[in-house]
């Protein structure tokens, strides 16, 4: 008897011990990692001896590459050695990271410097007080203090600034076309509507190619709404919010323009100038059709032009200089352009894990410094003699994708305020064009009035709101529903939350104004 | 080695008088060493189902993550009724409505006629063979699946339109009409789940006495007698278990599923709670609102399961409980 009794408890105690491993292990590798870190962090602590003691800043970042890089990367030490900081990254999939973003701020253990978009989760936090306003911060220093005033003001929650925004360009918004195939049908770029359309007509019916094949389309757009949102702007359609006579604001589409913009677009369709499949085409796969030739122009962003030339060269090098771009065609009333909001995400400083006033200004220097041409080297291009080479003044980055990934990441630390400072090779004749276009847009943009307001509403139904009004275009555009469908869509708008929506944006605009 | 004993000495001791003789305690003393074996079980389900369950309690809160569950402010039921008067609700409660009647009545008979199907085969080889086949796209992720679909259905270049255009002279857009997201929903379900389903009712088939099938020959029953008086009865109750069970699911549809066929064009039949959820929760961080919806959803799903389970039971089925 007694035998079987300790044979049972054995058992017992190997399923108890086994599962207990089984359920503690996760946690026990995390922690001996973070052990780690922190023995290398000691380690570059001696070795980072220099002026005072070097500060410990941690951040949390998204990560665009499959293996970001670690304290064991140059590059990594040359920023810390450079910014005097002992630094604790946490790279983030771009993917996941509002998910991300949402658990960090639950779990209550912030980093210093977190990266974060202007989502209803953060207005909420920073109503809660877990961020430092830095409005009041940010002037003393060189570069923050030079921030994009438009920018500013849609990063801003009641006014004030939370967070740096990383910058991005204003005018990024324009249309690539073919200019061989304009060529081959003797026609010059579309400066109008009109012209535009007659160009997309031709790029459909007279064989640009001339392959001998009715195969190609005027443009091309995917399931991702933008190419819509970017030619509506054209035809003088406002930003998400227009500003009537009386100084109050309404929604784009009760613009006379949207629906004149809606009929064009409708006519693009009926007239298979676009191709028929765009509602269900997905976006991960569009500019593969204009990459092949399939259709003559597409509106997106103006660095595609240069991305999508780039892959046609490399597939048939005659292709040299085929592509051309052109920031926006005239309207009935002139010319506009939709601008981008200017930044890519932000980054806000805790204040539950910075603490004082004097630990703010330490995370706001290294911000600070790493926006000097030196700190954008750093993080943009890596370590001279390991991730490029000044060859005959040329800037050669190195090609072994390894050393590319062991400094690539480390771009996201970067805000670029007030501007791009990091080497680049010499431009090609398409992407001089792009700076151009880019430039030029940015004087014919057309601001949303709203976008530094934070509406209770929309934080709560925006995305049903928008996708009533997205979907009915859509529907407007293949003839699923006709004129009255629009108004019967317009007014499910108003009612899901719409009127409450127009109410509080119109009077957070007049408490800012 | 120790199990088997101890089964054999609880058989001995075990008379009728015993068990009546034993109080509470010593019965429960008596079988320590199962209890015991049971604690690892026990604590599993404590620890990872239920205590996070009283998450659900979000749905009272407006919940803020910075707060905190602990620091968030109560609510009372705001969500719930700011849920019931929006607009949404009633278009989402019928698509869903919709989608698992579609379901009930199309989907959950397939495996019963394919598994009646392979069980009239003689050639054993065969039948395996095409058994197995069956199972195969049950592997499969949803993601290849809405790959599969788009590349057949599509206008430009599909092959199901390329037929559809040659005898009709007219191209179906399958993928972005809102008559055909139904149906092509279901037929997706059907394809990918009807193999994997028969699994349960070849099993229970294979319990079926073959001196049943020898008697009804005997009688002069022929195939389809044989199917509807000996098959069928056999596998009443697995039908009527399996219903239940579903019916508990009634309001899941697949959201992976649904969320990749959906597009502007067809939204308005596609959105049901488990889209909404996802939508509303995590793309715009709403957690309180959409942990309501979800747990209303579930409560639905409860009653269900206990109505359908009533009513088996009226009807001299088996039930689940």
């Amino acid at each position: 008897m007694k035998q079987k009794k300790k044979s049972i408890w054995m058992l017992l105690l190997t399923f108890i011990i086994s599962a207990l491993l089984i359920g503690c292990s996760d946690g026990e590798t995390n922690t001996s990692d973070e052990n780690n870190d922190n023995n290398q962090e000691n380690t570059n602590d001696s070795e980072a001896e220099g002026n005072g003691e070097p500060t410990d800043i941690s951040i949390m970042t998204a990560s665009f590459t499959p293996e970001p890089p670690d304290e064991s990367s140059p590059a990594w030490q040359a920023i810390e050695e450079f910014t005097n900081t002992n630094l604790d990254i946490e790279f983030v999939p771009n993917s996941n990271y509002d998910e991300r973003f949402n658990i960090t701020l639950a779990s209550g253990e912030l980093p210093d410097v977190i990266l974060t978009g202007k989502t209803p989760s953060f207005i909420n936090a920073v109503d809660d007080g877990a961020f430092w306003d830095l409005t009041d911060y940010v002037d003393e220093y060189e570069n923050l203090g030079q921030m994009n005033d438009i920018v500013k003001n849609n990063i801003s929650i009641d006014g004030r600034i939370y967070s740096l925004y990383r910058s991005r360009p204003l005018g990024r918004m324009a249309m690539s076309i073919r200019q061989d195939w304009l060529d081959n049908l003797g026609m010059e770029k579309p400066t109008t509507i009109e012209e535009f359309y007659d160009v997309m007509y031709a790029f459909t019916h007279d064989d640009p190619d001339g392959n001998g094949q009715d195969d190609t389309v005027g443009t091309i757009v995917s399931e991702y709404e933008g190419p819509w949102d970017i030619m509506q702007t054209w035809f003088g359609v406002p930003n998400k919010w227009g500003i009537d006579e009386n100084g109050e604001l309404y929604p784009h589409f009760q613009d006379p323009a949207y629906r004149e913009a809606l009929d064009f677009f409708k006519k693009m369709y009926d007239e298979g100038l676009v191709n028929e499949d765009f509602a269900v085409m997905d976006p991960a796969k569009w500019h593969d059709a204009f990459v092949n030739g399939k259709a003559g122009t597409i509106v997106d962003v103006a660095d595609a032009a240069s991305r999508n030339q780039d892959k046609m060269i490399d597939a048939d090098p005659s292709l040299e200089g085929a592509v051309d771009l052109i920031g926006a065609v005239e309207g009935p009333n002139g010319l506009h352009n939709l601008p981008t909001t200017g930044y890519s995400m932000m980054f806000a400083i805790s204040k539950t894990s910075v603490e004082t006033e004097e630990e703010l200004h330490k995370v706001l220097e290294f911000m600070d410094k790493m926006s000097t041409e030196e700190g954008q080297n750093l993080g943009f291009n890596g370590v001279e003699g390991r991730h490029y080479e000044i060859v005959d003044g040329v800037y050669t980055p190195t090609e072994d994708q390894g050393l590319v990934y062991e400094h690539e990441d480390l771009n996201q630390l970067l805000t670029f305020i007030p501007e791009e400072r990091f080497l680049t090779a010499p431009l090609q004749e398409i992407e001089k064009k792009e700076e151009k276009v880019m430039k030029a847009n940015e004087e014919i943009a057309v601001p949303n009035p709203a976008e530094p307001l934070v509406s209770e509403v929309y934080s709560r139904q925006g995305e049903q709101l928008d996708n009533i009004i997205l979907d009915a275009r859509i529907k407007y555009i293949v003839g699923q529903i006709d004129e009255s469908g629009l108004d019967e869509a317009e007014e499910l708008w108003m009612n899901s939350g719409g009127k409450e929506y127009i109410e509080e944006i119109n009077q957070l605009y007049q408490e800012a104004q | 080695m120790s199990l088997l004993s101890m089964k054999s000495r609880k058989v001995k001791t075990n008379g009728p008088l015993d068990t009546n003789q034993l109080t509470k305690t010593q019965q429960l003393l008596k079988d320590k060493w199962l209890y015991v074996l049971l604690l690892p079980g026990i604590v599993y389900f404590v620890l990872f189902k239920y205590m996070p369950m009283w998450g659900v309690l979000m749905a009272f809160q407006d919940y803020s993550p910075f707060k905190g569950f602990w620091q968030s402010d109560w609510v009372g039921f705001d969500h719930f009724q700011y849920f019931f008067q929006n607009p949404d609700f009633f278009r989402l409660l019928r698509n869903t409505l919709i989608l698992a009647l579609y379901d009930l009545i199309f989907f959950f008979p397939a495996p019963i006629i394919i598994a009646l199907m392979l069980n009239e085969l003689r050639m054993q080889f065969f039948k395996r063979t095409i058994q197995t086949l069956v199972y195969v796209p049950h592997f499969m992720s949803w993601v290849i699946i809405a790959s599969i679909t788009y590349v057949f259905l599509t206008t430009s270049g599909g092959a199901v339109n390329a037929v559809v255009e040659y005898f009709t002279g007219e191209k179906i857009n399958f993928l972005s009409s809102p008559d055909w997201f139904r149906p092509m929903i279901i037929g997706q379900v059907i394809w990918k789940e009807t193999g994997w389903g028969t699994v349960i009712f070849l099993a229970a088939l294979a319990s079926v006495s073959p001196e049943q099938y020898e008697a009804a020959i005997m009688d002069g029953a022929g195939r389809f007698r044989r199917m509807w008086h000996v098959t069928l009865p056999a596998l009443r109750s697995t039908i009527v278990i399996l219903l239940i069970l579903r019916l508990g699911n009634f309001l899941d549809q697949g959201f992976q599923q649904i969320f990749l066929m959906t597009n502007s064009l067809n939204r308005s039949v596609a959105d049901v709670f488990d889209t909404y959820v996802y939508f509303v929760g995590i793309t715009q961080g709403a957690f309180s609102y959409s942990t309501a919806v979800g747990l209303f959803k579930a409560i639905v799903g409860i009653i269900l399961i206990y109505g359908a389970d009533y009513l088996a039971k009226k009807l001299k089925q088996p039930g689940l409980f």
